[in-house]
């Protein structure tokens, strides 16, 4: 992984200082007369010419077959890579995937869901507007697509193919591929879009530490105030879609188009960053799937009809409450929006 | 059993690329794809040395550790071949070879992968041995036909050798004690250093 920094940094310079670099090609001294030289000074040390071996950028190591990286004779970082995938990012990815899920069934079991405190009013609050819940389903819908055919091609040989044998887990193998390929890009449009709707309301306020220093509220039930996302959905907004939104995703155009002839060490450095953030990435997304469904009564109903009771604004996003019922333009949905108005009108009425 | 390997004579190799040729010819490959190339250290250079490498047939091979699908096996023989049937064409293999064997043919806009194809040391797939489907995927298979890889044999200087590792290693000692230099066994240590693996076909590998 010896240019690897260079690589990533440099990607966007590359192209300007190329027009510059022919004519140091031509000054580069031969790894022949350095290694005569070498051949002097430490007898036996040959390692000027494995280098050339290994890097093949030295232009008097040729080829006649015309290809990436044909005048490689042998490329070591692929055993690097083998030993980080196979035993590193599998093996321990694996059971973070299992342990999350052990600990999200043993909160379900041992708390089980958040259910509201008092009676619904009946009288509903627009807490996602028809263009946010649009770019949060595309979102989600592509983000599930790729974590099943992600996991299918990491761990199916592991798991499945033993079950299902060869010709069938092949199937579903090639198929997760295409899917994984062809709706990677979507989702790499759906995080900006994401981004973009949504992150006006999910700047950190103040009221967050204190969100965050009560742990929500999650263990001990108690109420704590936030706004119209609390600090846990922050985190997962900055944190999950954002950052590791981007990271998959730009990762993920290395890895999907080879046709721009990026090297092989280049892909096996994307291809690792890419294992390790989706898998932290689909950690994440178990809570929030959790918290979104099961976990938190009336969570679920907000994002599929874009409508919440009064009571669960109140008893979850106490300050957006407070705000989306004085018409407040401060925070998204609510009020903001003149539907929401309406509706929130309609709902005294009753 | 014998143990198939190839070796490569630095000292002999004239980059002619006949090893290419005969392989392109005799498997009928298709556009893009190239089973084994030459590859010249100092090129017009005192010191100059060409090397002809394809698959090497590894003991612990890297292809076979990283595929998704399992789709590599390994003969009695230590040569490692794959099945284009199972193989989802993820380019993983491409990623861990050392050799850079595994080619893949184009199939769709993007640089979509196809079905990796590599050197079978002439020993076909899976298929029923010398069959017209195992033609089309893997080329001719030599091997079952009492024959070595169409490469070595058609090798003018016999610098490439392809064969029982102990066969090809006396002709190589003798060459070198001949000559008293050029030891260097190109790719040896990368491919031969680690103990064998995956020797037997894992059961229902061949679908």
């Amino acid at each position: 992984m010896r240019f690897g920094l260079k690589q990533w940094l440099g990607a966007g310079l590359a192209a300007l200082v190329l027009g510059l670099t022919a004519p140091v090609i031509a000054a580069d001294t031969s790894s022949a007369q350095e290694q005569a030289a070498r051949q002097q000074a430490q007898p036996g040390n040959n390692s000027p010419v494995w280098r050339d071996v290994r890097g093949g950028d030295n232009p008097y190591q040729t080829t006649q077959v015309r290809g990436v990286e044909t005048a490689v004779l042998v490329q070591t970082e692929g055993e690097t890579w083998r030993q980080l995938r196979n035993r590193v990012v599998t093996v321990y990815g694996g059971w973070l995937l299992v342990l999350m899920a052990l600990v999200i069934g043993a909160f379900y079991y041992w708390k089980g869901p958040i259910k509201l405190h008092e009676q619904p009013t009946g009288r509903k609050l627009l807490r996602f507007a028809y263009w946010e819940r649009t770019v949060h389903w595309g979102a989600a819908i592509s983000f599930v697509l790729l974590a099943i055919t992600g996991v299918i091609i990491m761990f199916g040989k592991h798991v499945l193919l033993p079950i299902i044998g060869y010709t069938l887990f092949s199937l579903i193998a090639q198929l997760s591929k295409l899917v994984h390929n062809f709706v990677g890009p979507v989702f790499a449009v759906c995080t900006v879009l994401m981004f973009l709707t949504y992150v006006k309301d999910n700047l950190p306020k103040a009221h967050d530490l204190q969100w965050l220093a009560k742990g929500g509220g999650l263990l001990s039930g108690s109420h704590v105030p936030s706004g119209r996302f609390n600090a846990g959905e922050k985190a997962w907004f900055w944190m999950g879609v954002t950052g590791l939104g981007v990271v998959v995703s730009i990762t993920g155009f290395v890895l999907n188009f080879p046709n721009f002839e990026q090297g092989r060490e280049l892909m096996q450095q994307a291809n690792v960053i890419h294992a390790i953030a989706a898998l932290l990435f689909v950690t994440m997304s178990l809570g929030h799937i959790y918290m979104g469904t099961v976990g938190v009564e009336g969570a679920y109903d907000s994002m599929r009809t874009g409508y919440v009771d009064e009571i669960w604004a109140k008893e979850h996003h106490e300050y957006w409450y407070r705000d989306a019922v004085a018409g407040d333009n401060k925070s998204g949905g609510g009020a903001a929006n003149p539907a929401a108005a309406s509706a929130m009108k309609e709902g005294w009425k009753q | 059993m014998a143990r198939m390997k190839f070796l490569c004579d630095a000292e002999r190799c004239i980059e002619c690329n006949g090893c290419v040729t005969a392989c392109k010819n005799e498997h009928e490959v298709p556009w893009g794809v190239n089973r084994r190339r030459v590859v010249t250290l100092n090129d017009g250079l005192p010191g100059e040395k060409s090397i002809s490498v394809a698959c090497m047939h590894c003991s612990d091979a890297p292809c076979m550790a990283v595929c998704p699908v399992d789709c590599f096996y390994k003969t009695s023989e230590g040569v490692v071949l794959h099945d284009k049937d199972l193989c989802i064409g993820c380019g993983y293999c491409f990623y861990a070879c050392p050799f850079g064997a595994p080619q893949f043919p184009q199939d769709g806009a993007f640089g979509l992968r196809g079905k990796m194809d590599k050197c079978t040391f002439c020993a076909g797939g899976p298929e029923q041995d010398q069959s017209a489907a195992e033609f089309k995927k893997y080329g001719r298979n030599r091997l079952s036909e009492g024959k070595l890889p169409a490469c070595a044999e058609m090798c003018s200087t016999k610098a490439l050798l392809g064969g029982d590792a102990d066969v090809i290693a006396d002709i190589y000692r003798t060459r070198v004690l001949k000559r008293g230099k050029g030891s260097e066994v190109w790719g040896w240590g990368t491919a031969y250093g680690k103990p064998e693996k995956g020797a037997t076909p894992p059961a229902g590998a061949k679908s």
